[in-house]
């Protein structure tokens, strides 16, 4: 344990400084995709109302958080196994959980001003107030490590790294077009609708709702269902990782 | 020992791709250990076994008396290793990426300071001590690879091919640092295919090949059997060839216009006066004659000098 609290800031300030270039792009094209999207929707929807608005822009940073988690992370991790980069940081004497959780960290805060961008302009300019709860750290902290865990998980579950980067151009696609964030699940087949009972991603968006608005949402079960999701991937990971070839 | 391996089988593909066929060694402080073979040999294999990167189908590995298959944590405390990829410091300096590890390796703050100093120093790469990002530059990346594996020298320091990229000069000044951990206390366990090298720094070695080791002793003892034959080279003059070679020319190997052949003692008056033979008829450019050297010994264990197979056949 000791070991693990010594050696998490410093893999942060690894996993940070090491890839610099990379994440300082990563940060400047996240916010730019946020500012597009919440002003580009007046243009998919020219007739959009505070209350619409308000609905779509609370969900952003899920949509945000799971880019980040489930196309950027598997991407990363794809890219160390090929390099060795990811053999070498196993290689060193520190738990392997200090190494998930140094870049879960990362990962978050490299989110962090897109959310706030994304947040403060979409209500300046579609007229709407936020009602934030104290809960939204915590909450937005719980998404992104559920988004990081199955990202890492799904990276380290392919026989090959490459894969992993094909399916995130498959998961980008599901989670911009064919997922309740951005409108209603009921607005979806009922096949797929059954689909995102199970999924996390309608709920992440419920999470996000619920702290930033008085948008009625089922919490509890948002929290339960992200929860059980934020174990199991964390537990795929722990097996992963400590296994041995 | 700090470190033993005893009898390391490891198969992959359900038992078709035998990397390791029942290797055992053992390195004690303040040894450097070769270990030598080509590539694909089961070299790196056998070095992610020991640092808990992989597991053995069966066998023990035991890391200053400890059990590392049972504890690959531990093992990888004791043990540092220079992986034979390049790390990932794309967005660092030299001097942020060795302090780095090191503090990671559990090294004080100021004793880590100290000591990236003295290898940057020692390894002249003062020029390049804050230059950002020098993945382009491999060999300078390799030294730097191999400043974070002993900036904190764990008792057993495992370096896989340390010198690839980088110059000769440079080259020189690493082996120094190689020897000066040792001299420290730490076993070092050094995995090349680099035989030349291997012989000037190494106490022992052991010759591993298609996952079996194929001898094990120090230079001397390995080259022991051979010391009553000395090595002839010849080098064929351009378009020229030799229909057969004479039998005392033994276990000789053709590569494009060079032959290296072992001659007997007895018959090595013979050997020259054929190869004098072969520089007046115009066939040869040139030819030397050499006392035995742990790449003769090497070829002669592992068959081959990479891909290029040993044959008795006429050179073309």
């Amino acid at each position: 344990m000791i070991n693990a609290l010594r050696s998490y800031p410093l893999l942060m300030a690894w996993s940070w400084l090491s890839n610099r270039p990379l994440m300082w792009f990563r940060g400047a094209v996240q916010i730019l995709m946020t500012i597009g999207f919440v002003i580009g929707l007046s243009f998919i929807f020219p007739d959009i109302t505070p209350p619409i608005a308000r609905h779509l822009v609370t969900g952003a940073p899920t949509l945000i958080l799971l880019t980040m988690g489930l196309v950027f992370v598997p991407q990363m991790v794809a890219s160390d196994r090929l390099r060795g980069t990811y053999d070498f940081m196993l290689s060193l004497p520190v738990p392997r959980m200090a190494l998930l959780a140094s870049d879960a960290t990362i990962f978050f805060l490299l989110t962090l001003p897109a959310i706030i961008i994304a947040l403060w302009i979409g209500s300046v300019y579609h007229d709407f107030t936020l009602q934030v709860s104290p809960l939204v750290i915590p909450t937005f902290l719980f998404i992104s490590i559920t988004g990081t865990f199955v990202g890492y998980a799904l990276a380290l579950a392919v026989p090959r790294p490459q894969m992993a980067t094909v399916a995130t151009q498959i998961i980008l696609f599901i989670i911009t077009l064919f997922s309740p964030v951005i409108y209603p699940v009921e607005q979806l087949p009922d096949w797929m609708a059954a689909i995102h009972r199970v999924l996390p991603i309608q709920y992440m968006a419920d999470l996000s709702r619920g702290t930033l608005s008085d948008i009625d949402v089922n919490m509890g079960l948002a929290f339960a269902v992200t929860g059980a999701w934020c174990v199991a991937s964390f537990l795929f990971c722990y097996i992963v990782m400590k296994k041995r070839s | 020992m700090l470190l033993e391996t005893k009898d390391i089988y490891k198969t992959y593909r359900k038992g078709k791709v035998i990397a390791n066929g029942g290797i055992s060694l053992s390195v004690e402080k303040g040894e450097i250990f070769g270990l030598l073979g080509p590539n694909g040999a089961g070299k790196t294999t056998l070095v992610k076994q020991i640092i808990g990167l992989a597991k053995p189908d069966s066998g023990s590995i035991t890391v200053d008396g400890v059990d590392a298959v049972a504890n690959p944590g531990y093992a990888r405390q004791i043990c540092s290793f220079q992986s034979q990829t390049q790390a990932p410091t794309v967005g660092l300096t030299p001097l942020q990426a060795i302090q780095l590890v090191g503090k990671i390796r559990g090294g004080k703050t100021a004793e880590v300071k100290r000591r990236t100093h003295e290898l940057i120093d020692r390894l002249q790469m003062k020029e390049w001590e804050n230059t950002i990002g020098l993945n382009s530059t491999g060999g300078v990346q390799r030294l730097v690879s191999f400043c974070m594996a002993v900036v904190v020298p764990g008792s057993i320091v495992i370096l896989d091919e340390p010198t690839n990229d980088i110059d000769p000069l440079r080259r020189r000044l690493l082996w120094q640092e190689v020897q000066e951990v040792a001299e420290m206390g730490s076993a070092v366990l050094l995995v090349t295919h680099n035989v030349l090298e291997a012989e000037r720094v190494v106490n022992r070695l052991a010759i591993i090949d298609q996952g079996k080791v194929k001898g094990v002793g120090t230079p001397a003892e390995l080259k022991t059997g051979r010391n009553n034959s000395m090595r002839m080279e010849l080098i064929l003059e351009p378009g020229r060839t030799i229909q057969e070679l004479p039998d005392f020319l033994a276990e000789s190997i053709i590569s494009n216009r060079r032959i290296l052949a072992k001659v007997s003692q007895d018959r090595i008056p013979e050997a020259l006066e054929q190869a004098n033979r072969y520089r007046n008829d115009g066939i040869i450019e040139e030819f030397s004659l050499s006392p035995t050297t742990l790449e003769d010994v090497y070829i002669s264990m592992v068959g081959r000098i990479e891909d290029e197979s040993i044959t008795e056949e006429v050179a073309a």
